[in-house]
C-alpha cells in the first residue's frame, strides 16, 4: 500500500478511533487486494510504510465485495463499478479479502 | 469537411545496455539509497546482448517485420523465444545499436556538451558510415578527445557516456548553478534529441517524403528542455526539425504525460485540416530515466532487464491525398475535467462518447490501439497485461451497452485487440506504436475504422490529482480528395451501408413553440421512430428523452448552438422557430394540398429573396427548384401564382430558360392551361414547385398547414422549409410557433432529404448555370421596369458612415423596405434592412432607434402608434 495511504489511514484510525472506520479498496487484482487488506489489518508485510507492525485490524471491503454492493444504491453501483466487476477476477478477490478479514479483523 | 490523412509513420529503438545502469531510475536511486545492494551486483548478468534485442520478438513487431497479432502464436513469455528472421532493419525503421547511437548524441549536440573519446569515435564512426541515414554526418563530425579530457569534465559533474562498461565520452554541464542545465538534465535531453531525430529520419525516408515539404512538427515527449527561468521553455520540435533538414518549417513541443502524442496527433489534424499547414509532424523521442524501470522484478525473477531500449516514433499528417486512411477529427474522445476517475468514465469517455456521436457502435471499429505495453515486461513486475486489460474494459463496456454478448468477450478481444509490443516507455506505447501498421490495415488491409487512445497519469506531476486521455478514429479513406467528396463523405459516415441514403444528423431547436417543450419533443420522437438514415440531436433544456440533447437553457444560447453544430458539421441541417436570414435567402415549404394529398413545394414562405416583388419572384422559383432537386424530383415542374407581377415573373423565367437554364414549367388545370396558377391549381398542388412572393406563401403555408384544425394547430404539410440563397451555406429549416408535432416530425425528414441530397451542393449548381443562362443580366431588367414605375423616386441617397446596428424597428412594409432605408440615409441616419423574427426590419444603431422610428413615421413607413 503507498506509503501515503498508511500515513493516512494511520492518522484517521487515531482521530475517529478503529472501531468507527471501513477502508474501501479498488484494487484490481486479487493479490495487491489483499496486501492492502493486510496492511490495515495487520500491518504492512512490505516493513516500508507507518503502519509496519501496526495491527488496526480495520473493517476493510473490496467494492466488487456485495457487503458494499448491497449497501449502496444500484443504479450509482452500475454505473461507476459495473463494468470493472464484469472485468474482474470477483470471486478470487472475495476469497482474498474474505481469509484476511478472518485472520486479522477485530471488528 | 475535408479531413486530414496519416501520411505514414517511422519507428526506431535504441538498444543502451549502459544507460541501463547508469541513468535508469529506478538504478541511480537505488546506487544512492542502497548502493551495496544485491539487485546493483546481480543486474550486469541480466543485460541482454545487442544480437538478443535484435531477435526479441516485440522489438521486431516494433520496426515492423512482425504483424502484432504473430506475437500471439508465440506464446508467452516471450524473451527466452527469439524471433523469426530478425533483423535491425524494418520497414519502419530500425533497432540501433549503442555505440553507434553514442554518435547521434554528439550530431545531436548543438553547444559542444558531449565529449567523445577519439578511439570510440573513430571504431564507432566506421560502423555509423554504413548507416543509410546517416553517412554523411558522420564523415562529417569532428574527431574525439583525449579520455583525460573526459575524466577532467567529469570531476566538474559533467554526465559520464559508457558503452560496453568502458567510458567513452560525457555530456557537460552547461550552467554552474541551473540545475535545468545540469549535465544529467541535458544528457537526457540529448537523447530524446537524437532518438526523436532518428525516427523522423525514417519516417521521412520510408515513406517517400519531401523534407522541405514539412511545415510544422510536434514534439511529444516527456522531457523538458529550458533555463532556471523557462524550465519547459522549448523547443525540442524546432531542433529536432533542423537536425532533419526541415528548413521550412517551425514547431512546438506538447506535454500531457503517457497521452501526449495522441494530444499531439489530433493537434496536428487539426492544423492540417483548418488549412493552416499541409504537413506536419509529430516526434517524441525515448527517455533513458525509464530504462531498467521494473529491473527489481526481472533480476528478481531471473530474467533479463528487458527494459533494455529507448523507443522514439514520427509520424505525418497531411492534406487529403485521396488515399491515406482520414483522421476523423470529428470522432474524438476525451477525459475531461468533469469527467470522473471510475475506470467506466474513463473508457466511456474516450471510447463511447465519441462512437455514440455518430450512432456508431463499439464493435464498429476494427482494431482498438491502446496502450500497448509489452506484457513480457510488465507482468512479471507485477502490473498486468496492459492492453488485455484494456480491451477487457472496452468489452465489457460494450456487454454493458448490450452490442455485445457477454459470452463473446474473449473473442472480442482478440478480434479488436493486439497483444502489446512497444517498450514501457510511458508516452511511447500510448496507442501510437500502431499507426505504421494502421496506414498499412486502413490502406492495402482489410480494415475500415481504428481508434488510437492515449492515456496519462497527470497526478505524477503533483499539479492535479486528475487523469488524462484523449482518443481519436482513422478511417479508410473513402478515395476521393476533393472539397465536394468531402463533404459527402461526412454525410456518408457512421454505420450506413453503401448503396443506402447517407446518415445525417438533423437538430431541432426545442425553445419558443406556443404548444411547448413536449410538442417539439413529441414531434422529433416521432421522427426518430421511423428513422430511415438520420439522427436527431435536440438544442435546448434538457428533457426526459431518450433522443441526444445539446443543452442550452436559453434561445440565445440555443441558436449560438445551433450555428455552432452547423458550422462545425456536427449536425448537417436543423429545424427551428424563427430565425433571422439575411435579405437574399427564402424559405421553400412543403405542403399536402387537399386537392389531390399531393405534395407540392410553395416558393417561399418566410425570409426575402429580393426586396422587390417581381425579381424576389424569380429568385424564389429558384430556390424552389434546388429544394425540389435536393430532395430528389429530378425535373420538377415549376408554376407561378397568379398575383401582381406574375407575369412580369413568367416572363423574366422563360428568357431565362431560353438562355439555357432548364425550367419544366407546369400546365394549369384550368383549361386555358399556361404557367400561371390559379387558386385551383393550388389545391390541385398542379405545380411541383409553386412559386409566390414570400408574404402570399406564408399565408397560404398555414392556411394548408391549419385548415383541418381550426386555426391554432398546424397539423399537416412540412413547415415552411429551408432557408436558400445564393451562396448560402446553413442548412437552416423553419417551422412556425403554431407548428404542431406531426409538422415537427415532417419538418426533420424533410430536413434529412435535403441533408441527403446536399442541399448547398445543388444551390451551388443551379445558381451557377441560371447565372450561365443569364440571370444577373433578367434580374437587373426587372428591377429598372419596377424603377421606372414607381412613381416620385427621388433617386438614391448616400449612405452616411457605417455604424453597429442593433437596434430595430419594425412594420415596414417588405415592398419599400428599401425606400425606409434610404429615407433614413437622406436623414444622416445609417440603417441596413433585414428580416426580423416577425417580418422585415431596419436596423440602426441602438441610440438612435427613436429619431429613426420618428422619420419614418413621419414619412409614413410606419404606423403612428
Amino acid at each position: 500500500m503507498d506509503l501515503e495511504n498508511q500515513n493516512r489511514v494511520k492518522n484517521m484510525t487515531e482521530k475517529y478511533g478503529a472501531e468507527n472506520l471501513i477502508v474501501l479498496l479498488g484494487a484490481a487484482e486479487a493479490e495487491a487486494a489483499g496486501l492492502a487488506a493486510e496492511t490495515v489489518t495487520n500491518g504492512d508485510p512490505t516493513y516500508a510504510g507507518s503502519l509496519t507492525g501496526v495491527q488496526l485490524g480495520l473493517r476493510v471491503y473490496h467494492v466488487v465485495e456485495p457487503e458494499f454492493k448491497e449497501a449502496v444504491d444500484s443504479a450509482v453501483y452500475d454505473e461507476q463499478i459495473g463494468m470493472m466487476e464484469m472485468v474482474l477476477d470477483v470471486d478470487e478477490i472475495i476469497a482474498e479479502m474474505s481469509s484476511m478479514r478472518e485472520q486479522y479483523c477485530k471488528y | 469537411m475535408v479531413y486530414p490523412v496519416l501520411k505514414g509513420a517511422g519507428y526506431a529503438l535504441i538498444n543502451t545496455p549502459d544507460m541501463i545502469m547508469q541513468n535508469g531510475t529506478t538504478q541511480t536511486t537505488e546506487k544512492i539509497v542502497n548502493p551495496g545492494s544485491e539487485y546493483l551486483k546481480a543486474l550486469p548478468e541480466h543485460i541482454r546482448s545487442y544480437d538478443q534485442v535484435v531477435n526479441y520478438a516485440p522489438n521486431q513487431v516494433y520496426i515492423g517485420n512482425m504483424r502484432p497479432e504473430s506475437l500471439r502464436s508465440y506464446g508467452m513469455p516471450w524473451h527466452d523465444k527469439g524471433a523469426e528472421n530478425a533483423t535491425r532493419f524494418g520497414k519502419f525503421g530500425e533497432i540501433m545499436p549503442q555505440d553507434e547511437f553514442i554518435l547521434l548524441m554528439k550530431m545531436a549536440d548543438a553547444f559542444e556538451l558531449v565529449m567523445i573519446e577519439k578511439d570510440f569515435m573513430e571504431q564507432a564512426r566506421e560502423k555509423l558510415s554504413g548507416h543509410p541515414l546517416f553517412k554523411d554526418e558522420a564523415a562529417a563530425l569532428p574527431g574525439g578527445v583525449e579520455i583525460s579530457e573526459i575524466e577532467a569534465a567529469l570531476e566538474q559533474h559533467a554526465e559520464a557516456v559508457y558503452h560496453g562498461g568502458n567510458l567513452v565520452g560525457c555530456v557537460k554541464k552547461a550552467h554552474d548553478v541551473d540545475t535545468n542545465l545540469s549535465a544529467h538534465v541535458l544528457f537526457e535531453n540529448i537523447v530524446a534529441k537524437a532518438s526523436g531525430t532518428l525516427a523522423f529520419k525514417h519516417l521521412i525516408d520510408k515513406n517517400g517524403i519531401d523534407v522541405r515539404d514539412v511545415q510544422y512538427v510536434i514534439e511529444c515527449s516527456e522531457e523538458a528542455c529550458g533555463d532556471m527561468n523557462q524550465r519547459g521553455g522549448g523547443n525540442f520540435a524546432k531542433s529536432i526539425a533542423e537536425k532533419c533538414g526541415a528548413v521550412n518549417a517551425t514547431g512546438s513541443d506538447t506535454r500531457g504525460f503517457c497521452a501526449a502524442p495522441v494530444h499531439a496527433l489530433i493537434q496536428a489534424a487539426a492544423l492540417v485540416q483548418s488549412g493552416v499547414y499541409e504537413n506536419v509532424v509529430v516526434v517524441a523521442g525515448g527517455a533513458t530515466a525509464k530504462l531498467g524501470m521494473n529491473g527489481k522484478d526481472h533480476v528478481k525473477k531471473g530474467l533479463p532487464v528487458l527494459e533494455d531500449v529507448l523507443g522514439a516514433f514520427a509520424v505525418m499528417v497531411s492534406k487529403n491525398d485521396g488515399e491515406s486512411p482520414i483522421i476523423r477529427t470529428d470522432l474524438t474522445g476525451r477525459h475531461t475535467v468533469g469527467t470522473g476517475s471510475s475506470p467506466q468514465a474513463v473508457i466511456t469517455s474516450l471510447v463511447t462518447a465519441p462512437l455514440d456521436r455518430s450512432g456508431m457502435k463499439v464493435t464498429d471499429i476494427d482494431k482498438f490501439s491502446v496502450e500497448m505495453q509489452n506484457p513480457d515486461i510488465t507482468k512479471p513486475a507485477g502490473a498486468g497485461d496492459v492492453p488485455e486489460a484494456n480491451y477487457k474494459m472496452i468489452a465489457a463496456l460494450s456487454v454493458k451497452r448490450q452490442e455485445l454478448e457477454r459470452s463473446q468477450l474473449p473473442e472480442f478481444i482478440v478480434k479488436h485487440g493486439m497483444p502489446g509490443w512497444a517498450p514501457t516507455q510511458g508516452h511511447i506505447p500510448s496507442g501510437v506504436p500502431y499507426l505504421g501498421f494502421a496506414k498499412e490495415d486502413l490502406t492495402c488491409g482489410d480494415l475500415n475504422k481504428v481508434m488510437i487512445v492515449g492515456k496519462g497519469s497527470l497526478f505524477l506531476g503533483r499539479m492535479t490529482d486528475l487523469f488524462d486521455g484523449v482518443s481519436v478514429v482513422i478511417e479508410r479513406n473513402p478515395g476521393e480528395a476533393s472539397e465536394e467528396a468531402g463533404a459527402l463523405q461526412v454525410e456518408s459516415s457512421g454505420a450506413s451501408q453503401p448503396g443506402q441514403p447517407a446518415k445525417v444528423r438533423i437538430g431541432l431547436t426545442t425553445l419558443g413553440s406556443e404548444h411547448g417543450i413536449e410538442n417539439l419533443v413529441a414531434g422529433a420522437e416521432l421522427a426518430a421512430k421511423d428513422n430511415s438514415g438520420f439522427e436527431i440531436v435536440l438544442i435546448g433544456p434538457k428533457t426526459g428523452t431518450e433522443l441526444e440533447v445539446a443543452v442550452a437553457d436559453t434561445e440565445k444560447e440555443m441558436y449560438r448552438k445551433m450555428e455552432e453544430l452547423l458550422d462545425k458539421n456536427s449536425i448537417q441541417a436543423c429545424v427551428t422557430m424563427h430565425y433571422d436570414f439575411p435579405i437574399g435567402v427564402s424559405t421553400v415549404g412543403k405542403v399536402v394540398t387537399p386537392g389531390a394529398g399531393k405534395e407540392m413545394l410553395l416558393a417561399t414562405t418566410t425570409g426575402t429573396a429580393s426586396t422587390q416583388r417581381v425579381e424576389a419572384m424569380v429568385k424564389n422559383a429558384l430556390h424552389g427548384i434546388i429544394a425540389a432537386k435536393a430532395t430528389g424530383i429530378k425535373s420538377p415542374t415549376v408554376g407561378i401564382l397568379n398575383l401582381d407581377g406574375a407575369r412580369q415573373a413568367e416572363r423574366a423565367l422563360k428568357e431565362l430558360a431560353a438562355g439555357g437554364y432548364e425550367i419544366n414549367f407546369a400546365e394549369s388545370g384550368r383549361a386555358d392551361g399556361g404557367a400561371v396558377m390559379r387558386g385551383n391549381d393550388l389545391l390541385q398542388g398542379t405545380a411541383d414547385v409553386m412559386v409566390t412572393d414570400t408574404l402570399t406563401g406564408n399565408i397560404m403555408m398555414k392556411v394548408f398547414s391549419a385548415y383541418t384544425t381550426g386555426g391554432s394547430y398546424e397539423a399537416t404539410g412540412y413547415g415552411y422549409g429551408p432557408g436558400i440563397g445564393e451562396n448560402y451555406g446553413r442548412a437552416i429549416l423553419i417551422l412556425s410557433r403554431a407548428s404542431g408535432a406531426p409538422v415537427v416530425a415532417n419538418a426533420i425528414r424533410y430536413a434529412a432529404k435535403l441533408a441527403q441530397g446536399n442541399l448547398a451542393g445543388v444551390a451551388k449548381k443551379e445558381f451557377a448555370d441560371a447565372r450561365k443562362a443569364g440571370l444577373d443580366g433578367i434580374l437587373k431588367s426587372v428591377t429598372k421596369d419596377a424603377g421606372k414605375a414607381k412613381e416620385g423616386s427621388s433617386g438614391e441617397a448616400s449612405p452616411p458612415p457605417k455604424e453597429v446596428v442593433t437596434g430595430e424597428i419594425s412594420g415596414i412594409d417588405i415592398m419599400i423596405l428599401e425606400d425606409a432605408v434610404q429615407e433614413l440615409w437622406k436623414n444622416g441616419i445609417y440603417a441596413e434592412s433585414g428580416m426580423g423574427c416577425t417580418g422585415p426590419i431596419v436596423r440602426v444603431a441602438e441610440d438612435k432607434v427613436m429619431a429613426a422610428a420618428e422619420i419614418l413615421t413621419r414619412e409614413k413607413y410606419i404606423n403612428a402608434e
